[in-house]
Parts: structure tokens; sequence; C-alpha cells
């Protein structure tokens, strides 16, 4: 993995693993950023040096003060700025004069305000690249490492996190409190913890290089807003999840998008950012979830428990009703009800009482105390083809909740399998929970987030086994041709390339375009006619008349020469009459394409993921079904053939009752051939081929209509 | 009125307002990073510069000035 260089790396060590901090700014005015950030530092225990600076006070907190950073003595690892936005570029300059390489910029009052503030922030960039720093923020909460060789909290958060082996990275300070807060409630533990702000420098990328690298990190979560470079985030996130096996879990908001109606195409409507973010995520690996309470759910069963292999499940409970209930949760996420051996079925039989249910799931009837819950769970545990446990309790008189707890706490430790349980209820549970959660055994309070959580670690699992995508670009395209095209287009000021430009250029990247010729006269269209087969369909040619058949200019099933000659006619006259001033080009002449199932392809250039393909069943069911995928460009074999087999019409393609299987070869390669166009001509915006007709198995597809925008 | 007279009249203004000694302020020194003014004494010195100098300063542009430098020529605009 080399995705930081050896400067930013030194640069990132020194930030979470300073001797010596100098708090930038600090003063004594309890309830301020300045003065609770030198605070924090202090009553985390930090184990460097602290500097405050500060040109008026002697000292803060007891704490000898340093007029400017240059007047401290030692040399100094981090500096934290908490002046005003308006002196942060001078505090900057001296920690540059100081030689100190790493720092965390608080304050805002940057970007965010825009106007002075994207001035302000340039302004530090300079800086930094002059004196080679690298600086976290602006308008960020800072940071916090609970490794003991340090445990620094370099933030304004109030409280220190429990230790654990889940790395936060967030670009809200503010849900940083909130989630700390959450987080204590429920014991979970961080290894790092990072507020990264308007990230002028240091960005997101960087922060999960490094927590990819961070020995004390095995989950990464990360809070995003906007993704500013999503192709280096696909990059980051492959790299980490192949190389080092930890999951990345993200909340990305703003999942509503105005922009997207405003779109030209089909495709352009279609892809909304956050859909294209949605499938950005997914291919690069990366798990998105909706909410904070989802991200922990996963988060914890990624931290506390091993990954399950294989999916089988045993279910242990108390009472009948959760055991279903835990039954449908486990079958609707795709998981497996495990089989019992003879021999595990055999001890069920002989230590528990006459009235359990010994198959799965085990029901160990409601007056179960510890020691059943052991039995069972140790039995469980010991089935070879068992590879996980979800343990359900539900709050009755004879139940020693607190004892079960401790039970489960200490069966785990004993097998390498995961065990999730759910303490049904709330009050008379809370103490079993809170013992659970103290000893990383991930709690849910529904069987159904329970079931997610662990088919999400098994999927996982089952991703890092798969080979990573590698695309192998067709040799037999024409690029040069479709950058003629496109740039005399762009020249002309034209924003729209209609079908016979548009299949030029999809013809010289081999996709399967119809033979065709643009032909201006009766007389031509009938010698035309003989030269390209019948039956033919033909079509007015003219960027001013947008809906085609609305103006009668099209004629479909012409077959002969006279037909054709006739046909042109009855196109011009209709049109003429229809739009008086359509500027005419000339009628295409088509063969017919034969029938087949209709799917539409497209590309978008997405802003911060760059080319994105999508595909879905055609027709007029695109917009209201939505049945569609994307997927960022460019795309492997498999990557193709997952997209096909993504959406919800795929057995109309794959074949179902008395439909044939379609040519989905040809589709995938269609697909993949899109994926290079849109990696090699940046001149196309959106583009649509709607419909691509694909005939059955083994006898290829046709593009029907296709459209460009520029 | 000569900046010279106007520049003794703001140290002297800052040193009441942020409670220092006039010859700890040079004529370059920034309110907040080399005297060490907080966002309450930066309200109060544009309070403190109108009363001394017996002038209406526009208030926005007052709390941009961030040095004595720049204070003498931004109160000399308004003295006669």
């Amino acid at each position: 993995m080399n995705g930081l260089s050896e400067s930013k790396k030194e640069h990132f060590k020194k930030i979470f693993y300073p001797q010596s901090v100098a708090v930038v700014g600090a003063n004594r005015v309890p309830g301020t950023v300045p003065y609770d950030m030198l605070i924090n530092i202090l009553r985390s225990d930090f184990t460097g040096v602290v500097y405050p600076v500060n040109p008026r006070e002697k000292a803060i907190a007891g704490v000898k003060t340093y007029k400017y950073v240059l007047d401290i003595p030692d040399p100094v690892d981090l500096a934290v700025i908490v002046y005003p936005s308006s002196v942060c570029n001078l505090a900057l300059e001296q920690c540059g004069q100081k030689g100190i390489k790493s720092v965390i910029i608080i304050s805002a009052g940057f970007r965010e305000i825009g106007g002075v503030g994207i001035e302000r922030e340039k302004q530090l960039l300079e800086i930094a690249r002059k004196y080679d720093i690298n600086f976290i923020g602006p308008n960020c909460l800072g940071v916090i490492n609970t490794d003991p060789v340090v445990h620094l909290n370099a933030s304004f958060a109030r409280k220190m996190p429990e230790v654990g082996n889940i790395g936060f990275l967030s670009q809200s300070g503010a849900l940083c409190t909130a989630v700390l807060d959450y987080a204590q409630a429920k014991h979970i533990g961080f290894s790092k913890f990072i507020s990264f702000g308007n990230k002028a420098d240091i960005n997101e990328i960087d922060l999960l290089y490094y927590l990819g690298e961070d020995p004390k990190t095995k989950v990464i979560l990360i809070y995003l807003e906007e993704i500013s470079d999503g192709r280096g985030l696909m990059k980051a996130a492959r790299e980490i999840i192949a190389e080092t096996g930890k999951p990345i879990l993200a909340i990305k908001s703003g999942r509503t998008e105005a922009g997207a109606s405003a779109a030209a195409s089909h495709t352009g409507s279609l892809a909304g950012s956050d859909e294209i973010t949605d499938a950005a995520m997914r291919q690069a690996g990366i798990i998105r979830c909706n909410n904070i309470n989802e991200m922990f759910d996963l988060a914890t069963a990624f931290a506390y428990q091993p990954i399950p292999d294989n999916n089988r499940v045993a279910i242990i409970t108390n009472a009948g009703g959760p055991g279903v209930l835990t039954t449908d949760a486990t079958i609707n996420e795709g998981l497996q009800l495990a089989k019992f051996s003879d021999e595990t079925t055999a001890m069920f039989k002989k230590t528990l009482p006459k009235t359990a249910n010994i198959k799965n799931p085990v029901d160990v009837i409601g007056d179960a105390r510890a020691d059943r819950y052991n039995i069972a769970l140790s039995q469980a545990l010991k089935d070879a083809n068992v590879d996980g446990v979800f343990v359900i309790l539900t709050p009755q008189s004879m139940t020693d909740i607190e004892a079960i707890a401790r039970e489960i706490v200490t069966v785990a430790g004993r097998y390498e399998k995961p065990i999730f349980a759910s303490f049904m209820g709330e009050k008379d549970v809370f103490a079993g929970i809170d013992i659970l959660q103290r000893n990383n055994i991930p709690h849910y309070s529904l069987p159904e987030t329970m079931a997610k959580a662990f088919a999400t670690t098994f999927r996982f699992k089952q991703r890092l086994k798969q080979k990573p995508p590698v695309f192998k670009p067709f040799d037999d395209v024409d690029t040069e041709k479709a950058h003629a095209i496109l740039n005399k287009a762009l020249e002309q000021k034209k924003t729209y390339l209609a079908e016979f430009e548009a299949s030029e250029v999809l013809a010289a990247y081999g996709l399967p375009v119809v033979a065709s010729k643009i032909v201006t006269s009766a007389d031509e269209a009938r010698k035309t006619a003989d030269k390209i087969g019948f039956p033919l369909v033909m079509k007015v040619m003219s960027a001013d008349v947008v809906h085609k058949s609305d103006a009668g200019g099209v004629k479909l099933d012409v077959n002969s020469g006279q037909e054709a000659a006739k046909a042109y006619e009855t196109i011009i006259e209709n049109v003429k009459k229809y739009q008086p001033d359509a500027r005419i080009d000339g009628i295409l002449m088509r063969r017919m394409i034969p029938e087949g199932e209709e799917v539409i392809l497209g590309l978008k250039r997405d802003v911060s993921f760059g080319g994105v393909v999508m595909f879905g069943i055609g027709g007029i069911f695109v917009e209201v079904v939505k049945d569609i995928a994307f997927k960022v460009a460019p795309l492997s074999k498999d990557e193709a053939m997952d997209m096909i087999r993504e959406i919800k019409g795929a057995p109309l393609l794959f074949g179902m009752r008395n439909r044939p299987e379609r040519d989905v070869l040809t589709l995938s390669e269609s697909i993949r051939r899109l994926s290079q166009l849109a990696e090699d001509c940046p001149q196309i915006k959106e583009l649509d081929i709607n419909p691509m007709i694909v005939l059955e198995k083994g006898k290829g597809a046709y593009i029907a209509d296709a459209r460009i925008i520029l | 009125m000569q900046k010279e007279e106007i520049k003794n009249r703001v140290k002297k203004v800052i040193a009441q307002v942020l409670g220092m000694e006039q010859s700890e302020i040079g004529d370059e020194a920034n309110f907040i990073f080399d005297l060490g003014a907080d966002s309450r004494q930066s309200l109060e010195l544009v309070a403190a510069f109108e009363e001394e100098f017996d002038i209406e300063m526009d208030e926005d542009k007052a709390l941009e000035v961030q040095t004595v430098a720049d204070a003498v020529d931004f109160i000399a605009q308004y003295v006669k």
C-alpha cells in the first residue's frame, strides 16, 4: 500500500504520537475552545509535554505559557492552532519557522464561510507548502488517540473514549461529540478519533490510508458530507480492504439531489449523485450505512467477534416467539439455519428439559437459567456445522439475566466463532446488556439488526476471497475516430449528438450499431434501400425535431426500393406540416432490428467519480420502475456481469418460463466497451443507448437508438 | 492631527483596554497575535477609539483592522 509518502507518514506519526504539543492561541477563559483544548490535553493524561502559547498570559492552568511558538526552547512535534481565523496564518508561519511539520487547525472561519474565508484557507495551504507542513482542518474538532503510549485528547470533545480497535473519521465535528456520547453509553472503544473539517490539506483519503496501516485499528468508520475525489476514495478503499482485510463503514449524508432532475438524458436523470455514491461505494467494497445506529451495529460485529467463514447460524432462545422472529430475520438476510450434528442433538436430548426444542432454533424454555444457556451455547459452538450463534433472551421471572450475560461472555472466550446477542426489552435487561457490551459481545435490540450485522460480516469475508477486478481494454477500438467526431462537434458548438453521429462514435468502440445511411432525396432512398436490405426503418434526421414519431418522422417495415422512395416523401411532408421551421438534414435508413429484450445502457460523467456506466431494462419502464444498476468505469468482465445480475429484471435476460435466454455475453461486452469509451472520451457528458435490443443467446445485440450530450 | 499623535493616542487606548504598558506595544503589533486581545476586547477597542477621537467608525470595517499601524491609518480617515 503506497497511499502515503514517507514524509506524510512521518508527519502523521507526530500528529497521533507526539512527544510534545503546543496549543497555539490557548487562553484562560473556561468554556471557550482555546481553553478547553488545553485542558482536555492535560486531563487526558497525555504522556508528552504541553506548551500553551499566548501573547499575554504567564501561565494557563498552572502551565508556563510562551508568547510565541518560536519562544519555546525545546522542539515541538505537534501544534494545535486555536487562534481566530484572521491570525491562523501568522501562527502557521511561525510553526513553519520553528520547524513544526504536523499541525491541527481547529479554528473555523475559512472555506465554510466563503469570501474572505476561502482566501484565508488558500493562505494556510501556501504556508504549509512553503514549510512542508501537513495539517488537519481547519474547522475541525481535533484528534483523539487512545493508545496508552500517548493517550492524547487534542480535541474539544469533553470525553476521552474507551480504548478500542475502531478508527473513526468525520467531516463533521459536532457529530463527533454525539458519537462519543453514544459510544460511551455502549462501551464502544476507539483506537483513533479524527475530525478532519474542511480537509484543506490532509483529507479523508490520507486518513483512510493512515488507519489502514495503524496496527491499533481493526475497523474503519467514516462520516462524509462531500466526496471531492471519488476515484481516489475508491482506490484507497480497495487497497486497504484487500491488503489489510479491514472493513470500511461509511455514512455519506446528502442523499437527496435536486440537481439530477435537471439532467438532459435518461441516464442523467436516473443517475443522481447519491445513486452513484451508493454504487461506487459498493463497487469499492465500502459498506454504506444509513445512520449512526446502523454503523455501530455493524462496527461492533466486525470489531468484537471473529468473522465467519460460512453462514450457518444456531439460534438459542428462551422463548418461542422471539425464536421464530430471529429465524425469519436469519433467512431474510440470506443466512442458513445450522443443522446440528447427531452428537449435538444427542447432547441436547440428554441435558435439556423434555419440553425444550432441541432443533434449531433451540428453545431452552422460559425457566432457563445461566447453566442451561451455558450447555446449549457451548454445545452449539462445538458443533462443526455451526458457524455462529445468536443468543436470544426474554426477561421472564425465572431468568437470571446478569448471570446469563456473564455466562455468554465466558463461553464466547473459549471459541473462535462469532456470538451475537439480543436481550429483548429495555429496563430489566439493561444490566445484562451492559455486561455484554463491556465484554465485547455485540448486542442488538432487534433480531433483524443482529441478522443483518452477521450477514454483513459474512459477505465482507466472502468478498475478500474474490480476486480484485482487472479491466482489460479492448484493442480494436478507434479512439482517434471517436475523438475526431466529438471534437468536431465541440468546435461547431454542438451540445448534442443525435443517433447517426452518436452511432459513429459507438461503432468506433465496437458497439453493435446497425448499418445505416442518411439520404437526401427519394431517388437516393430507392437506390440505398437495396444495398442495406429489408425490412427497413426510415427516420427523419433533424436536431429540431425531438419527438420524431409524434411528427410522423418515422416509417417502419419498408420492404422495397419503391416503398422507400414513397416513405421518404411522406416523412418530409409530415415533418414540414408538424414543425414548418425544422431544419431537416435528411432521412436515416437502417435495417430493422429483429425482436429481442430491450435494455438501456448509458454513461454519465460525475463530478467526483468521473465516468459512470448505467444499465437497466429498457422501454418505458426504465423511469417508472428504475430497475437500473450503476458502476464507475472502467469495468472488468466480472463487474459487467454483476451489473446485469444486479437488476431485478435479470431473469428476463437469463431466461425464464417460456422466455429464451438472451445474448448476455454480448451485452456484458457492450457494457465493458462503453466503460472504455467513458474513460477515453471525457468530452462525453452523458450518453444514452436506449434501447439496445438483445437477441437470443449467441445472436448478438443491436443498438436501436443512441444520443450523446457533450 | 499628525499621524504620530494618532499613533500615541491609539497605543494609549490599547494599553488601557488590554491592561498593558504602552512601551510593550510595537507599531506593527497585531491585536490578537501579538497583544493577546480576545473578541470582547476587540469590540472594546473599537468603542474606546471612538471615544478617544470623538468619531463614529463603520464597526464591521473597524473590526477587520488587525494591527496598530492599520488602526492608525483607519482612524486617520475619520479624524480631521
